[in-house]
């Protein structure tokens, strides 16, 4: 059995606290929230960290509450999100993409902004959330700030967060009238995490795109939105023909890798399938 | 790194052990308390074999750090039986052959204890989904769900 590598370990009650440690210790140190992904990479050696700040003792992060638009902390469960009525009838494809983590434990140990901050392209719950227009709120040493999410991924498991910030909470906007939305990934087993995610939100009147939303995990170094097929969709009237085009557009702007679990023209290829099934069902959807 | 001594709540009595940051619950619970019905597997929280109860909520304690449950009221296996009479999971685990080389067991009971301590009424799809994170390497699935389904019956009953 392997042991984790020794640390320095914190209890911070606040976020002020935890900033305060985040600042000291910068890039040695790593928040600890639901540790599934964090403490067996730790074991593997791929994360070292010399200081542990575990967030699980600051009450103001972990809240789930439905006011102007949706909001939940960094400690929200992935269990609590899954069992919230209002995530279930406002935004299904959060549901859904979490209901379909096969592993309970995982799902009440885990957090869906650790999912986020993680900074896999393989994650389903971050991809939902990023086609939901999630806005991160982000507490550093500076000061507070927001970031969209589409703005938050730099490179493979690169984020913009600076070493003395975290993230602290997450606000979804209130669905629109005329919006509908898909979730769909490609899985060997649904285990495993998913060769291709596909997330789209559609909004639609009269049959004419007002906004659409795509987003892509697993295929490029981040999850992504496809904006040139978004862009393709806006203001044009959704038929199949527009979505097969959109679905092709959103396969070019993937820049896959090949690895044990797909080649990279295939994950291109299943990106298209997935895309264009994925608006369809939007549609579908939208139109109630 | 320091050492400290802190207390765990262990199937209702209480340990001061001396640890490190960087002890696992699993290693907490099998080296230094002689736990050793808690399994070790994996150790990347794939196969849920080291499932035990954390205040009611099951958990992975090969990803867990001990430190961060100190205080905290931990179920494992060896608690569940109430002197030498059997937990009716248990019970039921054994009358419906649910096992074969065992490993995987107790954390299937762990999981299974959760599961119906916030679903006592669940369909045989729930219990599947119930168990996802929890491998069984030889038996199979058919009977470990017949012995779920089959106590969730009896303690509706009030059995025991």
């Amino acid at each position: 059995m392997r042991v984790l590598k020794p640390f320095d370990y914190f209890e911070p009650t606040s976020v002020k606290e935890a900033v305060k440690l985040l600042s000291t210790h910068g890039d040695k140190a790593q928040l600890l929230a639901g540790g599934v992904d964090l403490i067996p990479r730790m074991r593997k050696g791929a994360i070292k960290a010399a200081f542990l700040i575990n967030i699980q003792n600051i009450p103001e992060l972990d809240y789930i509450n439905n006011g102007k638009g949706f909001k939940f902390g960094a400690m929200a469960r992935l269990h609590s999100l899954e069992t919230a009525k209002e995530i279930q009838k406002s935004y299904p494809i959060l549901y859904e993409a979490i209901h379909q983590i096969t592993s309970v434990q995982t799902k009440y140990m885990g957090t869906a902004v650790g999912n986020i901050c993680v900074g896999t392209p393989a994650s389903d719950v971050a991809t939902v959330l990023m086609a939901l227009d999630a806005e991160l709120t982000i507490a550093g040493a500076k000061g507070d700030r927001t970031e969209p999410m589409a703005k938050f991924y730099v490179d493979y498991l690169k984020t913009s967060l600076k070493p003395d910030e975290m993230v602290t909470g997450v606000s979804l906007p209130n669905p629109t009238a005329g919006m509908g939305t898909a979730f769909l990934n490609l899985v060997r087993t649904h285990a495993d995490i998913a060769k291709v995610t596909v997330a789209a939100a559609l909004t639609v009147e009269n049959n004419v795109c007002k906004e659409a939303r795509i987003t892509i995990g697993a295929a490029a170094p981040t999850i992504f939105r496809a904006s040139k097929a978004e862009a393709l969709l806006k203001g044009q009237k959704v038929d199949s023909q527009i979505i097969n085009k959109a679905a092709e557009t959103a396969a070019g702007e993937t820049r896959p890798i090949t690895d044990l679990r797909s080649t990279a023209e295939y994950r291109k290829e299943v990106t298209r399938v997935l895309v264009s099934r994925a608006l369809e069902k939007a549609l579908e959807r939208a139109k109630g | 790194m320091k050492k400290e001594i802190a207390t765990f709540n262990v199937n209702s009595r209480s340990y001061d052990v001396i640890i490190t940051p960087n002890m696992t619950l699993s290693e907490l619970l099998r080296e230094k308390l002689d736990l050793t019905g808690t399994k070790y597997a994996c150790g990347v929280g794939e196969c849920g074999a080291c499932t035990v109860l954390v205040d009611g909520k099951p958990v992975l304690s090969c990803s867990t750090l001990a430190i961060a449950v100190r205080n905290k009221n931990i179920l494992t296996i060896e608690g569940l039986a109430n002197g030498t009479n059997l937990h009716p999971i248990q019970q039921a685990f054994i009358d419906h052959g649910a096992m074969q080389c065992g490993f995987c067991t107790p954390g299937m009971i762990m999981m299974t204890k959760a599961l119906l301590d916030e679903n006592p009424n669940p369909t045989r799809e729930e219990v599947k989904e119930g168990i996802g994170g929890n491998l069984c390497r030889c038996t199979g699935y058919v009977k470990i769900i017949d012995a779920v389904m089959a106590v969730a019956e009896t303690m509706k009953k009030g059995g025991k």
